[in-house]
């Protein structure tokens, strides 16, 4: 007896797959063929390459989207530095944890999330609004739409990367704070009692660790810091910016099908 | 002036496929067109991509069928060849024409 139904995970996978107004059509293609006689295993085989297919075509497509990242996510240390020296003169930390629980705990997240927040939404708005006025006029509610979606993007990259270095980098990171620099908990967290007897030298060691960023003379020397530690201080900012701008681009690219359509 | 880019070799085996198969060019009939000539295996989705992207250059136009329930409800999408495909399909062939001319024969081969 013949398989009408083709196996319903490729099917899903199919769905999912951004080839734009093609997709239904080629949705549709497929099951023709398979209720015709092809097997399962061409089905997948079939699911695959066009997954390959898309999502080369997609890179392709945004590789503007992927130089911005890069490029931005450059400046990362520059701009934890420029957090760090706030932080030192004004001990905004420290006034969190003078507040009464819950509120102490709020105000640290709240510092947290913003501090790293201010850095990628400029990011997205130096790119986005040239880039929505050319598509055809900037609107406040497009643009902040922009902008929110990197929130969830940035808290999952955080949770990753914090759990993530403690099984892959080894010891050594870890015991230096393996995401000092990139989580201001680093900032907030030290041990305080410590901090306040030391140097702000060492505080800046204390802190960060010195063998995962050396305290910089000046931002330039951040910024061309190329090591593997701070490397990975990139990451969380890089994929950030990358995946709210590519899902961004993506509907303004899929809304401009429509409208030609 | 436009500028004017080459045809690829899948892209020029698919638009003479449109062009053969008429009023019934869509993916399935394509790509089976295609395996055929070919002898192989054929992925649907690269034949849509080629597909997409000649009707980008405006040398390919589409248009969406009807739904139907073989295809889960999806509609056919149908393709035909533009006055500047066609154009562009008779440009290169004059060019190969041309250029296999000077092609020479293989050592041992039979004619």
């Amino acid at each position: 007896m013949r398989r009408t139904k083709p196996p319903s995970i490729a099917t899903w996978i199919l769905r999912h797959l951004t080839l734009g107004n093609l997709n239904d059509a080629l949705a549709g293609d497929l099951l023709e063929e398979f209720r015709a006689g092809r097997s399962s295993r061409w089905y997948w085989r079939q699911v695959l390459q066009a997954i390959a297919i898309a999502f080369v075509r997609d890179v392709f497509s945004h590789l503007d989207v992927l130089f911005f990242a890069a490029l931005w996510s450059m400046l990362t240390p520059a701009w934890l530095l420029t957090i760090a020296n706030i932080e030192l003169r004004y001990h905004l930390n420290e006034r969190c944890w003078q507040m009464v629980w819950p509120w102490s705990t709020v105000c640290d997240l709240g510092l947290l999330l913003a501090a790293n927040l201010i850095f990628i939404w400029v990011g997205i708005a130096l790119y986005l609004i040239p880039h929505l006025w050319i598509a055809g006029g900037l609107q406040f509610r497009r643009f902040g739409r922009g902008l929110f979606a990197s929130i969830p993007v940035l808290i999952a990259l955080w949770a990753a990367l914090i759990v993530l270095p403690k099984f892959f980098l080894g010891g050594q990171l870890v015991e230096q704070h393996s995401v000092a620099p990139v989580s201001m908990f680093s900032i907030n967290h030290p041990i305080p009692i410590a901090i306040q007897q030391v140097s702000p030298q060492e505080q800046w060691d204390v802190r960060y660790g010195e063998k995962v960023i050396d305290p910089y003379i000046n931002p330039r020397n951040a910024i061309a810091d190329l090591r593997l530690a701070t490397m990975i201080v990139r990451l969380p900012f890089f994929f950030s910016i990358l995946c709210t701008l590519w899902g961004v681009t993506s509907r303004l690219g899929n809304r401009s099908n429509r409208i030609a359509e | 002036m436009t500028e004017r880019s080459y045809l690829g070799e899948f892209e020029l085996m698919i638009l003479l496929t449109v062009i053969h198969l008429g009023d019934e060019a869509y993916g399935v009939p394509i790509s089976r067109e295609l395996e055929r000539h070919r002898g192989r295996e054929v992925s649907v989705g690269s034949v849509y991509a080629a597909l997409e992207r000649l009707e980008n250059k405006g040398l390919v136009a589409s248009s969406l069928g009807d739904p139907t329930p073989e295809r889960g409800g999806k509609a056919k999408r149908y393709f035909r060849i533009t006055k500047s495909g066609l154009g562009q399909v008779h440009e290169t062939r004059q060019v190969l024409s041309k250029l296999w001319q000077a092609l020479p024969e293989l050592k041992g081969e039979r004619t």
